[in-house]
């Protein structure tokens, strides 16, 4: 077995309560590497066309990758892959927190669940003597994730699903200690199976090919990391909630339901402000990292719990119009002990408020206003009421009550934070990443309106290319499995220092802008390792891996997942954007919105892809992707 | 003709907290700074000196992408100024 790996799937059948260790296929690992690529290998292999996603024909993937398990930084996630019940397409999710450092140390890279449990159950993983129990969960049943997590033995590490995740709310997540796998509904699926809990821990060490130049090499990316100004400064200092202010004010911040891109009060729900007003001076991270981006907050009459993150604050603060980072920090504690994404959330709570304002639904929310809020948001975990609604997400909501052009979503995946009519590429790249409306696929908009060195979001200029060479990047960063925020270490320290209105500046970002043929060549170049994470792969598993193959097995990623899409009926038609996005100017001087069918052409050409956006033949051989 | 000025968290304590203010008369970026320096004193200077290194967004696209500190401004246009360091 290539080292880096533990050599071993888990393959769990609930119905039979039986569990199988199986060998790890090495060639789907050299293809895939591991993570979110193998995962949906095994689920484009393992399932006919038109399963019900929640139905026990879905498997659900656990899925590590070669560096879970080992020190490195921000490298202990794992990846959930199956069906999504939101999109019906690809559904993925990834989470930090410790489950993914427990199922190495069992000696396990890849665990699949199949069909459903009669009754609620929890498994239970002992990786000293590879024992599998499947013990009864009727007394967590209904318990939050906080509780369950608590109630499970201390020494082993878990993924739980809280209310939502058992009332199938279709964007309910997976939670491992204060994190979540949130997107796409992948709790619903571990709800549908009557799975309460995943609990995993071992004696095994991970091998690498070689343990010496991995250490050392380590030692020195901690030290860059703790000397670089994002990730050992910013993210550590004011969380992701940092760059809300930055967000403000290029006008991308979603505001009234994503109408606006600003909000004059937006540095109330700040980083900045959260560390002068509400920050308990604690940070707490994920497994061995150092970034430690998450914060601990103080709730009346209920202590210490986690901070919002920019996503949350954004989504539940200005696009609800409300200020309040107490508020805030509140709903996102509620919605992550019921088990859901709060990304989906405050796309659905917003939606809510303006089929309201136009009187096209009565359910009692309203812009600005506080009140009913939380009795909502526990609605939804236990779909009561109309949180029975509102627990299917913006586009079936718009399906029964209309509004159709002010739903934000991009096939049933609610927006992120980031709205495309002032990022264009990340417009691109919501319309086009296969899970859906997600900024983690790619995070186009760090080169164009939040990262320290930005071409400008506005022009058409490489619109096309960087969403290819972000998701790409992303494919492979999701399947090693690490932290997306490891590629904000790419830009070096020195040119976050530049003026944004120097010659230098100006000089590097015109550059940029113009080096299109450049970049193309450059994503092929497969030469020497020179990303810690290249190096890292290239020390564990003992292969060299440099950019120009993570390019290629992000590219082989992205494209089986959009073959996997194709076959779940979605088509070129559900690349797009929200209407809104794309005809409503946000801002002054804008005449239309978001130039997505401008663009689009230009992306299925570079992609390799036919008018239709089905990739050819040719694509599909070169990129080895059997179907 | 009148100008929003917004300031973003260190811009504004800078200026002893002040958020957002209005500025008559500027043509260009360079002339909120001038007419902000001349109307907040020692507060105006050392914001001042902070717009040096500060990235500025006029209507939400970043002066660097339009004529940097030249941008010329219209009535009711809005000018944000921000820390250069972005990213999170
Ligand atoms: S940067 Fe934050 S989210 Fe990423 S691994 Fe570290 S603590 Fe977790």
């Amino acid at each position: 077995m290539i080292k880096g790996y533990a050599g071993r799937v888990l393959d769990v059948d609930l119905a039979t309560q039986t569990a199988t260790y199986q060998p790890l296929d090495e060639d789907t690992a050299r293809l895939y590497i591991g993570g979110k690529g193998y995962g949906t290998r095994l689920l484009y292999d393992m399932t006919r066309p038109g399963i019900d996603p929640l139905g026990p024909d879905n498997p659900l993937i656990f899925a590590t990758g070669p560096l879970n398990g080992s020190v490195a930084p921000q490298s202990n996630r794992f990846a959930v892959v199956c069906k999504s019940p939101l999109t019906g397409g690809i559904g993925n999710a990834a989470c930090g927190g410790s489950f993914a450092y427990g199922l190495k140390r069992a000696g396990i890279d890849v665990v699949i669940v199949r069909n459903q449990a009669s009754a609620p159950l929890r498994i239970e993983i002992d990786g000293a003597d590879d024992r599998v129990r499947f013990l009864p969960a009727g007394e967590l049943w209904g318990k939050g994730t906080y509780a369950t997590q608590a109630a499970l033995d201390k020494k082993k590490y878990h993924a739980v699903i809280g209310p939502a995740g058992e009332h199938q709310v279709l964007y309910a997540g997976i939670v491992s200690n204060e994190r979540i796998a949130g997107r796409t509904g992948v709790g619903a699926v571990m709800g549908s199976k009557r799975l309460k809990a995943i609990s995993v821990n071992g004696p095994r060490k991970l091998e690498m090919d070689d343990e010496d130049a991995f250490k050392a090499y380590t030692k020195w990316v901690r030290e860059m990391f703790r000397d670089h100004p994002v990730l050992g400064e910013k993210l550590k200092r004011y969380g992701t909630a940092g760059i809300v202010n930055t967000t403000n004010a290029r006008n991308i911040i979603p505001t009234h339901n994503f109408k606006y891109g600003h909000h004059p009060e937006a540095m109330q729900i700040s980083g900045e402000w959260m560390e002068d007003h509400e920050l308990t001076g604690v940070k707490s991270s994920c497994i061995h990292c150092p970034v430690t981006c998450g914060r601990d907050v103080e709730l009346e009459g209920v202590g210490r719990v986690k901070g919002p993150e920019y996503e949350t604050v954004a989504l539940l603060g200005t696009n609800l119009e409300v200020l309040d980072l107490k508020r805030i920090a509140e709903w996102n504690y509620l919605a992550d002990d019921l088990g859901m994404d709060t990304i989906s959330l405050g796309a659905v709570l917003s939606f809510a408020m303006e089929l309201q304002e136009r009187g096209m639904l009565n359910a009692g929310l309203r812009f600005g206003d506080v009140s009913g809020v939380s009795d909502m948001i526990r609605d939804i975990g236990h779909r009561r009421a109309l949180g029975d609604h509102l627990a299917d997400g913006v586009k079936r909501l718009a399906e029964r009550y209309g509004g159709h052009e002010f739903a934000m979503h991009v096939k049933g995946l609610e927006l992120s934070a980031y709205d495309p009519r002032g990022s264009y590429a990340q417009g691109v790249e919501y319309a086009t990443t296969n899970r859906g409306g997600c900024h983690v696929q790619g995070a186009s908009m760090y080169l164009e309106s939040v990262g320290p060195l930005t071409i400008n979001p506005m022009n058409l200029k490489l619109k096309a290319d960087i969403p290819i060479l972000q998701q790409n990047l992303a494919c492979a960063i999701n399947s090693m499995v690490l932290c997306i925020f490891t590629t904000y270490g790419m830009i070096p320290k020195q040119v976050h220092n530049l003026d944004p209105n120097s010659f230098t500046y100006k000089l590097v970002t015109t550059l940029f802008e113009n080096s299109g043929p450049l970049m193309r060549t450059a994503m092929q170049l497969k030469g020497k390792p020179m990303m810690w994470f290249e190096k890292w792969l290239t020390y564990i598993t003992g292969t060299t891996v440099s950019g120009g193959h993570l390019q290629e097995i992000g590219g082989r990623i992205f494209n089986l997942e959009r073959m996997y899409n194709l076959r779940e009926g979605l088509t070129a038609a559900d690349d797009t954007l929200p209407p809104r996005m794309l005809h409503e100017p946000t801002f002054k001087g804008m005449t239309s919105g978001h130039p997505l069918p401008q663009l689009l052409p230009r992306y299925y050409t570079l992609r390799g892809w036919d008018a239709q956006g089905v990739p050819t033949r040719r694509t599909l051989e070169r990129l080895q992707v059997r179907i | 003709m009148a100008i929003t000025v917004e300031l973003t968290y260190d811009m504004a304590k800078a200026l002893g907290g002040v958020r957002r203010f209005e500025v008559a008369d500027a043509r260009t970026v360079a002339d909120v700074v001038r007419l902000t320096r001349e109307r907040f004193g020692e507060q105006g200077e050392a914001f001042a000196k902070l717009t040096r290194v500060a990235a500025v967004a006029v209507n939400g696209v970043l002066s660097n992408h339009q004529r940097g500190m030249s941008t010329p401004l219209v009535d009711g246009d809005t000018v944000t100024f921000l820390k250069a360091a972005a990213g999170g």
